[in-house]
């Protein structure tokens, strides 16, 4: 639990993470997804309640914890006057490498996020999606055992998202790494997470995998338009959903749930693909 | 172990680095107007304590020039911790709190040293005789140590841009004027002593112009009084950097 003044930011949260999941937090902007990451990487601590990895209480001081975990924020946090290949550099210093152990695993990360060429440019001179990259190559520099990755695809177009998406399922895969994203993209949970969890106003509201959450209110929606107004009805089956249709004489939509609609059950609010919509 | 040191240490001096030019001139701009303005406008052929007003005024020059320095990482982790979230990554790396510490003295030491290089090319251009001792090297140190600990704390204790201003304009400013850079403090009417008692800044500038001047009495008392101040900062900048959440 963690307020900050009179706000609650996360409240009573609850929830556990398996070695080698793709685990996503869900949740519109506020929600608490951020601060619940802070938390759990140890740049805030909380009011009340513990985190736990491998079984065993995490506090800042613990640093062999800290080298478990690799951090992706919400920001590019790079240093923009340095060159690419320097920022991995003083990160590896920082976690304990050095020499020639340090100088391989700069070249391989920079090898796995396409960054080799640029190795001698300025952070600064890069494009939005290979910032992103290298603060991802440097968050995976010292073989991290758990990625927490904060809204990793803000800012990025559908392009440079979608291979954002296969750079993150090779990190899960080829480096054997639990990763744990937050977003606020509905589609980039759907797609990459074996389980997601649903936060809203500082509390989880649902948990389980995208099918499981989908099938929670039915697997049929019905989009029922009626003037500017939209009202969706859910069904477990599609002859349910068609029975339902034939009795409705305005225009109608029959399609599949989506997260997006557990989402709107849960919550009443609809999470739109733009940044800081809800 | 000193990973956090070297890895903090590197950061600082390879963007101090890339902006040398840029600190180079900040750090030779100002002294040298207030040298023309102060050594060869109003004092010109003046005595303080029956020394020439520019031998007098070269030292005082020195401490305040290298202490902007010192004391400027400030604004520098101010930037970092706020704007480019750089401090973040040393939170979440595995180090010991007390090695940001270090580091970012070390760095405000070495940055210091910056004015005080240019501030020698001044002396000598100007004919000045300075002594550059051992002495002089050891209350130094201390000197830029005090205010890099000084910026760091502040730095951290801030909670934005326009408050870590507002520090520079409360602490900084009247440092400068009010601790014997321009003019003896004995000589100042006793408010103003009082005030120039309470600055770090007052001690070792007495204490460094006295080692670089040559016939000047070294007040030996001064240097356990800077390490002191060195020691109680580094305990307060500790417990303020054990305590810093994002």
């Amino acid at each position: 639990m963690r307020s900050f003044g009179s706000t609650l930011a996360v409240d009573n949260v609850s929830f556990q993470v398996y070695r080698g999941e793709l685990f996503a937090f869900l949740g519109p902007n506020g929600a608490g997804k951020t601060t619940t990451i802070n938390l759990l990487t140890g740049l805030l601590h909380p009011d009340r309640g513990e985190i736990r990895y491998r079984g065993e209480r995490f506090n800042p001081d613990l640093l062999a914890v800290k080298q478990l975990i690799g951090v992706v924020p919400q920001h590019n946090n790079l240093d923009k006057e340095l060159s690419v290949a320097e920022n991995l550099r003083i990160h590896g210093i920082l976690f304990g490498l050095r020499g020639r152990q340090l100088e391989e695993r700069i070249r391989f990360c920079l090898e796995f996020a396409d960054l080799l060429e640029k190795s001698a440019t300025a952070a600064g001179k890069l494009s939005g999606g290979m910032k992103r990259k290298l603060v991802i190559a440097r968050a995976l520099l010292h073989q991290p055992k758990i990625l927490f990755l904060d809204e990793p695809t803000v800012g990025l177009d559908p392009h440079s998202r979608r291979r954002m998406w296969a750079f993150l399922r090779r990190i899960n895969v080829e480096q054997q790494c639990t990763v744990f994203l937050t977003t606020h993209y509905i589609e980039e949970a759907e797609s990459l997470a074996q389980r997601v969890m649903i936060m809203d106003n500082a509390k989880i509201i649902a948990a389980g995998s995208p099918d499981e959450l989908k099938s929670c209110g039915g697997d049929y929606v019905l989009d029922i338009y009626r003037g500017t107004d939209l009202d969706s009805e859910f069904f477990a089956d599609r002859d349910a959903a068609l029975r339902r249709l034939k009795q409705l004489d305005t225009v109608v939509r029959i399609r599949e749930t989506t997260l997006e609609d557990v989402f709107l059950q849960l919550t009443g609010k609809r999470i739109a693909g733009g940044k800081g919509d809800v | 172990m000193f990973n956090g040191v070297r890895g903090i240490y590197l950061r600082e001096t390879l963007i101090l680095r890339k902006k040398l030019v840029k600190t180079v001139l900040a750090s030779a701009v100002s002294p040298a107007l207030f040298l023309i303005a102060f050594g060869y406008g109003v004092g010109q052929g003046a005595q303080v304590n029956g020394h020439d007003y520019l031998l007098f005024l070269l030292p005082g020059l020195l401490t305040m020039s290298s202490m902007n320095q010192s004391y400027g990482i400030a604004t520098e982790i101010n930037i970092s911790r706020f704007y480019f979230k750089v401090f973040e990554e040393y939170l979440l790396a595995p180090l010991k709190r007390w090695e940001i510490v270090v580091a970012e003295m070390f760095y405000g030491v070495t940055k210091g040293l910056i004015p005080v290089v240019i501030i020698g090319i001044y002396t000598l251009l100007c004919g000045v005789q300075l002594t550059f001792g051992v002495r002089f090297l050891v209350a130094l140190l201390l000197h830029l140590a005090i205010f890099s600990l000084l910026g760091l704390i502040t730095a951290l204790l801030v909670r934005n841009h326009s408050d870590q201003a507002l520090m520079n304009s409360f602490l900084i400013t009247p440092m400068m004027f009010l601790s014997g850079t321009f003019f003896p403090v004995e000589k100042m009417p006793v408010v103003i002593r009082a005030v120039a008692a309470l600055s770090p800044l007052t001690y070792s500038t007495r204490l460094i112009r006295s080692t670089l001047i040559g016939d000047m009495a070294v007040n030996n008392a001064l240097f356990p009084l800077l390490a002191v101040m060195v020691v109680v900062l580094f305990i307060v900048a500790y417990r303020v950097v054990n305590r810093v959440q994002i």
